[in-house]
């Protein structure tokens, strides 16, 4: 097997990009489309939020344990459809939070338990990040999107 | 002949010695990386878009039984000897015993940086860098039990209150639901708090480090955990003879899981096989 500079499958990152674009795709998009509309998490703070947004829609820009934690909502002008509504970073690094149907949240880090808000999922995902370690830069996601039978054909670099 | 899958704590030596050298084998050759990888691909939460085929669905667990099928043939070119062992954390509950013992698993992480130290997965030992993470940290990590907020590992009884129910899955098929052998496995209860951690995710939890994120596949014992799920699987299949995976067919127009949870005739990615294939594996392997 060809093992590419990520540690990935040469095959299997190939058919990741056949697909939809995989989150990790979709979250550097959408960096530079923020970047390219002066978006920062500071101007969305001013922002009006939706209707609905209590508390739990606030963005946040704190220091939790040594490290800086923000997030902000990203605004639907610049979101993905399969892009997520917020955008975390922790010291800088982007943390990927997914959605549980209970409206809860959970994070890359901590993939197994889910929290009420993205704060309190930043927060717990910082609990669980090591000393002197940092998120990835372009922290994997999963690809999403996928169609009972129509899945991606192939093995995704797991032969049998 | 179907191959045997057993015990981890009736392991010989030279079991755990080859099913060990297997996995590093296995790592060295690059095969590895592309089964965590594949872990977090198809992690799809149920508040997202998209087919759910690995978590929080009723494919939890054909999905992780063809995922453990891959890795135990990967095991098996290098060594046709290896099967893929079982813990049973309903046994073997302390931070020093089986699997965490120096010839398999390896010891808890060290207390400043969670780092597995002893073992053959250790860093220093040179066969097990992380590559596939979430963080930038090249080596394994560990919190068994979870040091700051101690946790137990699910009971016996615990895991009995899944295998009871008669129900494989229920609608709306996701991590919302309270009924059911899957979810009750899976565990995704509701409300905070680690009285909502059931079974599975539990045990992820209880493990702590790496087996707590979507890298998860990183820490060995993640197959050891998944066998046993699987074995519980078998177990629930016994015990509820009239009763098969869930659902049957796909959810009706209108029904807003269509298309996100794989029914037991349909083809589930990334392998492309149905549910209905692998309710029976009695040909491959059986457990011991």
């Amino acid at each position: 097997m060809v093992v590419g500079t990520g540690g990935v499958a040469v095959g299997a990152e190939r058919q990741v990009r056949e697909g939809k674009p995989s989150r990790r795709e979709v979250t550097r998009g959408l960096l530079a489309s923020a970047a390219a509309l002066g978006l920062a998490p500071v101007v969305a703070a001013s922002r009006p939020l939706p209707p609905s947004g209590g508390a739990e829609n606030r963005a946040f820009d704190q220091t939790y344990r040594g490290h800086r934690i923000q997030g902000f909502l990203v605004p639907a002008a610049v979101r993905r459809a399969d892009a997520g509504e917020w955008q975390i970073t922790v010291d800088g690094c982007p943390l990927h939070l997914m959605r549980r149907a209970d409206g809860t949240w959970m994070s890359m880090v901590d993939h197994y338990t889910s929290y009420a808000t993205p704060v309190e999922a930043a927060r717990a995902a910082v609990d669980e990040i090591g000393p002197g370690q940092r998120l990835r830069e372009m922290a994997p996601g999963p690809v999403g999107g996928e169609r009972a039978g129509h899945g991606m054909g192939g093995m995704h670099g797991v032969r049998a | 002949m179907a191959y045997v899958r057993k015990n981890a704590a009736a392991l010989t030596a030279n079991e755990k010695r080859r099913f060990v050298n297997a996995l590093l084998e296995v790592k060295r050759r690059g095969e590895y990386d592309a089964f965590v990888r594949t872990h977090i691909d198809y992690y799809t939460a149920d508040g997202e878009e998209g087919l759910r085929a690995a978590h929080m669905a009723p494919s939890f667990l054909p999905w992780h039984r063809r995922f453990l099928l891959e890795l135990e043939r990967a095991l098996r070119r290098v060594d046709s000897s290896v099967t893929v062992p079982y813990w049973d954390w309903t046994r073997d509950r302390g931070t020093t015993s089986v699997p965490w013992t120096k010839d398999l698993l390896g010891g808890n992480g060290r207390k400043s940086d969670r780092q597995v130290t002893t073992g053959p997965f250790a860093y220093a030992a040179g066969h097990w860098t992380i590559k596939e993470g979430i963080t930038d940290g090249k080596y394994l990590t560990r919190d068994l039990g979870r040091a700051a907020a101690p946790i137990q590992l699910p009971t016996r009884s615990a895991l009995q209150w899944a295998l009871d129910d008669p129900a494989y899955d229920v609608s709306p098929w996701d991590s919302t639901v309270t009924r059911g052998f899957r979810n009750k496995l899976e565990g995704w209860g509701t409300g905070g708090g680690s009285a909502s951690w059931h079974n599975h995710n539990r045990v992820h939890r209880w493990v702590g480090g790496v087996m707590l994120g979507g890298a998860s596949v990183n820490d060995p014992v993640f197959w050891l955990h998944h066998a046993f799920l699987d074995y519980q699987w078998y177990r629930w299949q016994q015990a509820h003879k009239n009763h098969r995976y869930l659902p049957a067919t796909q959810p009706g127009p209108g029904d807003k899981q269509r298309g996100r949870v794989v029914a037991r005739l349909d083809k589930m990615p990334p392998w492309n096989v149905t549910p209905d294939s692998l309710e029976d594996v009695s040909g491959i392997y059986r457990y011991a």
